[in-house]
């Protein structure tokens, strides 16, 4: 690692030329702000980051940035990330993506990451919609809501995000959203700070597609500050609590963080390395294994 | 003096059949001998029928053998499940449970005479003498180290070691087991003697392993520091290999939530520049195809094992099968090449692992190593492998000016282009599934996803002038031919052997690669041949039809297929060539007659 101070990279450092292909007003835009700010801020050097994504609009987030991008296939960012960091641990690892892609189509992976805690940041771009599709249904979708797949409205309850994944028992929690883009850059700098798996859900508006009260101005109305509240982030069962209100308040900021972080896989996968390294056979002789005298 | 033996033994699951035949296997390996085992199980976690067959010769062993010499069986209603994978003929001596109360002259056999039938009181014997019927086992030993003179001394010194922890009682019961055994053979000799002779190499180093432990041994010696998976029968012991091992050369293993979580992290893994691989069965490939399809066109290398079973679905799922060939040449979506290589036996493993690591590498392609349910669970004694014989490929990496305007799918004159990896300084890039530029930018544009299609299937033309994997034996100029890859080229290897005994003029061709397929290598091969078989172990000729796709095959080449847990004895090609033989007089004979 080559940096120590903050001054060393600037958010430009990590803005790449490749030009969004989101609609114009997206909220993503104000995301991939809020990543590049939070990359200077702790100044990894780009070549040391690793950032991957699944299939959606928010996906194409990677390649927005000078980091190593892995824009892979719906709903698996996070076996790739994981499997990146296993053989690199050194790498600071991100994975984004969109509600679909964390929670429908790859709805099964989150859970599991989580209890291996290894020290990945998630962000979920989260817009309850289909966007690059053209307007479907999500898991994020409020009950009743109309869409071209859903024109009598839906069947089905929303998922909830935050309360899964505090379920699940991430060590850290938190949500942010385009109406406070400072905000939104410090918790996506404490997220990738924390060691060990970390969660940043991002209320990001779908100009296109996403209704009129998520857009900016509906999201403002509903917004409050955690700390404004006055919530204690290591009390985790109040935290739940207030994950509750997803889908009616925003709550913005850090939801939990875990004031005794446990070791992460990559500390316990270095330790069993270093255990069992002299145990090594050469591995010109590894079929020695197979000797039976 | 026989130079070979083929065992059968079947029995219900807590029987200590297979355990039998591992020690059999292993007594007959400090002897010298040359052995393999295969098992066979019904899908039954505990109990149900289980049976193995050991082959025991004194020179080297291609297949597990046709017909048994040997039939045991401690119960008929276990015995006969297996139908064909334990064959009884006119020349096998069959042994079984007299506590069945089954005459001898009443098996329930059909269609069959066998040389000698013999009944023993085989639990009698054990409860007799152990105190235990879970000794049964231990007296078959002994019956057979007494009628056959396979290890008298060696398996209790075996039983001795792995028994050594739980006490001298236990070990003294086995002795006693064993002895009683032993005593009954030869106060009963066999009507013809079938001792085996003494092997040459009594004494020399011999090492005992099956074809999943080899491939994960394989893939650490070809520098493999990721495997992420999923348990599926029979491919699962590969991921445990890599669970007791590859932590020691500081790689990792995930036990993934699933088949497309395993393989996702191998491609991560790959991606951040470690050599990679993930291991399956048929349902497994299924899933993991849609990765493949990424992994080929970010140009990952990675290595996929998938182990076949029958199938569809949840199919045979503890019997071998070769009906995976297609899925593996054709898995993912897309227009794109993915090689696909086959090993034939547990010791040609070991270099066809090594060499799918390379292709990987070397292409920077998925690869997928097609093996098979009896090639990766049953066990070959081998002589020791010279490994430092093998070459290691390590993907190319961007040096110096490469990394000044890196392009990580630069077009090269090979269509390879250096690979970066995180961490890299200059070498980033966006690694995706969206077609892309040179750059790795996403790009939608038709003539250049012609052009990167271009370089992602050209880029393997070379793999097909590789003619060190295939391997033809026989008469090169031979008219009659055979085709076969797997586990059923050592029975046809072993029908090529007795077949050119009979004087008939016959060659085989064996492809460790079988995809792409090798037009030119098999035209050079077909040139002589007027009839041949294309033999696999599949209900749809899949090998016939995938060679018919890219191949002008003669007219007189057929396939000869059938479905899994039916496997062909060496006997069965040696009848169907003979056939070809005759077809190919008449034809001969019909040219003669004066034409209207």
């Amino acid at each position: 690692m080559s940096a120590t101070g903050t001054c060393e990279y600037q958010p430009k450092d990590y803005k790449s030329d490749l030009k969004p292909i989101w609609c114009p007003g997206c909220g993503d835009f104000s995301v991939v702000q809020g990543i590049y700010r939070a990359l200077a801020a702790i100044g990894r050097p780009p070549h040391e980051i690793a950032f991957v994504s699944g299939i959606g609009c928010s996906s194409r987030i990677p390649g927005y940035t000078t980091a190593y991008g892995f824009n892979s296939v719906h709903g698996r960012a996070l076996p790739i990330a994981q499997g990146i960091k296993l053989a690199n641990p050194d790498l600071l690892v991100l994975a984004a993506g969109g509600d679909g892609d964390g929670f429908s189509i790859g709805g099964g992976h989150i859970a599991h990451l989580i209890r291996r805690n290894m020290d990945i940041t998630y962000i979920v771009m989260d817009n309850q919609i289909y966007g690059l599709t053209k307007g479907q249904l999500s898991p994020t979708s409020q009950k009743g809501r109309t869409t071209c797949t859903s024109r009598y409205g839906s069947l089905e309850e929303p998922v909830n995000p935050l309360l899964y994944v505090l379920a699940y028992g991430a060590g850290f929690v938190a949500q942010a959203s385009p109406t406070d883009l400072v905000g939104m850059a410090a918790v996506i700098e404490e997220a990738i700070r924390y060691p060990g798996f970390a969660f940043v859900n991002i209320q990001s508006p779908c100009v296109t597609y996403g209704e009129e009260e998520h857009q900016i101005k509906g999201l403002k109305a509903i917004s409050e500050s955690l700390a404004g509240l006055g919530h204690n982030p290591a009390d985790r069962l109040a935290a739940m609590d207030l994950a509750q209100h997803y889908g009616h308040k925003m709550h913005l900021g850090v939801f939990y963080r875990n004031p005794e972080p446990p070791p992460t896989y990559g500390d316990l996968v270095k330790e069993r390395q270093t255990l069992l390294s002299k145990d090594a056979l050469p591995k010109e002789r590894i079929l020695d294994l197979f000797i039976k005298k | 003096m026989r130079k070979d033996l083929v065992f059968g033994m079947a029995g219900s699951g807590g029987d200590g059949i297979v355990s039998a035949g591992d020690s059999l296997l292993q007594a007959a390996a400090a002897e010298g001998y040359h052995g393999v085992m295969t098992k066979s199980f019904g899908s039954q976690i505990r109990g149900g029928e289980s049976s193995c067959r050991v082959r025991i010769s004194t020179t080297p062993i291609l297949n597990p053998g046709g017909n048994l010499d040997v039939a045991v069986a401690l119960n008929w209603e276990d015995f006969l499940k297996f139908g064909a994978e334990l064959p009884v003929s006119g020349n096998t001596v069959v042994i079984y449970e007299a506590a069945t109360g089954i005459p001898e002259n009443q098996i329930p056999l059909v269609g069959v005479t066998p040389l000698q039938v013999i009944a023993v009181p085989i639990a009698a014997m054990a409860k007799e003498t152990a105190g235990t019927e879970r000794a049964k086992n231990t007296v078959v030993l002994g019956l057979i180290a007494g009628w056959f003179g396979i290890g008298a001394v060696a398996v209790m010194k075996g039983i001795r070691k792995k028994l050594a922890k739980k006490g001298e009682e236990l070990v003294n019961a086995n002795q006693r087991a064993f002895d009683a055994g032993r005593a009954f053979a030869m106060e009963h000799p066999l009507k013809t003697s079938m001792n085996v002779a003494v092997s040459d190499t009594k004494g020399a180093v011999k090492l005992i392993t099956d074809g999943n432990d080899m491939c994960a041994a394989a893939a650490i010696f070809a520098g493999c520091q990721f495997f992420g998976g999923y348990p599926i029968t029979p491919s699962t012991e590969i991921m445990q290999f890599f669970t007791d091992h590859v932590w020691k050369y500081g790689g990792a293993v995930l036990q993934a939530e699933d088949e497309i979580a395993g393989i996702g992290a191998a491609v991560g893994a790959s991606f951040a520049g470690k050599k990679s691989m993930t291991a399956t069965s048929g349902p497994g490939l299924s899933l993991k195809s849609e990765m493949m399809g990424l992994a080929s066109i970010a140009e990952l290398p990675l290595v996929i094992v998938d182990v076949q079973r029958g199938g569809p679905s949840t199919g045979l799922p503890t019997k071998t099968e070769q009906s995976d060939l297609f899925a593996a040449a054709f898995s993912a979506h897309g227009d794109v090449i993915r090689p696909v290589l086959a090993p034939t036996s547990v010791a040609d493993t070991f270099r066809i692992t090594i060499e799918a690591f390379n292709i990987a590498e070397y292409y920077q392609t998925p690869v997928i190593v097609l093996s098979d349910q009896e090639i990766a669970s049953r066990k070959e004694t081998l002589d020791p492998i010279d490994t430092t014989q093998f070459k290691i490929i390590n993907r190319v990496q961007p040096v110096g000016a490469d990394l000044l305007d890196y392009k990580r799918f630069k077009q090269t004159e090979n269509h390879i282009s250096p690979i970066s990896h995180p961490g890299m300084l200059g070498g980033t890039y966006l690694a995706s599934g969206i077609e892309h530029v040179e750059s790795g930018a996403p790009t939608n544009s038709g003539s250049v996803h012609q052009r990167m299609n271009d370089k992602r299937t050209k880029k393997f033309d070379p793999l097909k002038d590789r003619k060190d994997l295939f391997e033809v034996t026989g008469n090169p100029h031979a008219p009659i031919a055979m085709v076969a890859w797997g586990s059923v080229a050592g029975v046809c290897r072993e029908a090529l052997d007795m077949a050119l005994a009979e004087g008939l003029n016959v060659k085989l061709l064996v492809p460790y690669l079988l995809y792409p397929v090798a037009e030119g290598v098999y035209n050079d091969f077909f040139a002589s041949v007027q009839k041949g078989l294309i033999i696999d172990q599949t209900h749809l000729a899949q090998t016939f039809k995938l060679l018919r796709m890219h191949v002008d095959l003669p007219k007189g080449v057929k396939p000869l297929a059938r479905s899994g847990a039916n496997p062909f004895l060496p006997s069965d090609i040696v009848a169907a060539l003979h056939n070809l033989l005759s077809e190919l007089q008449r034809s001969h004979e019909g040219n003669l007659q004066p034409q209207e």
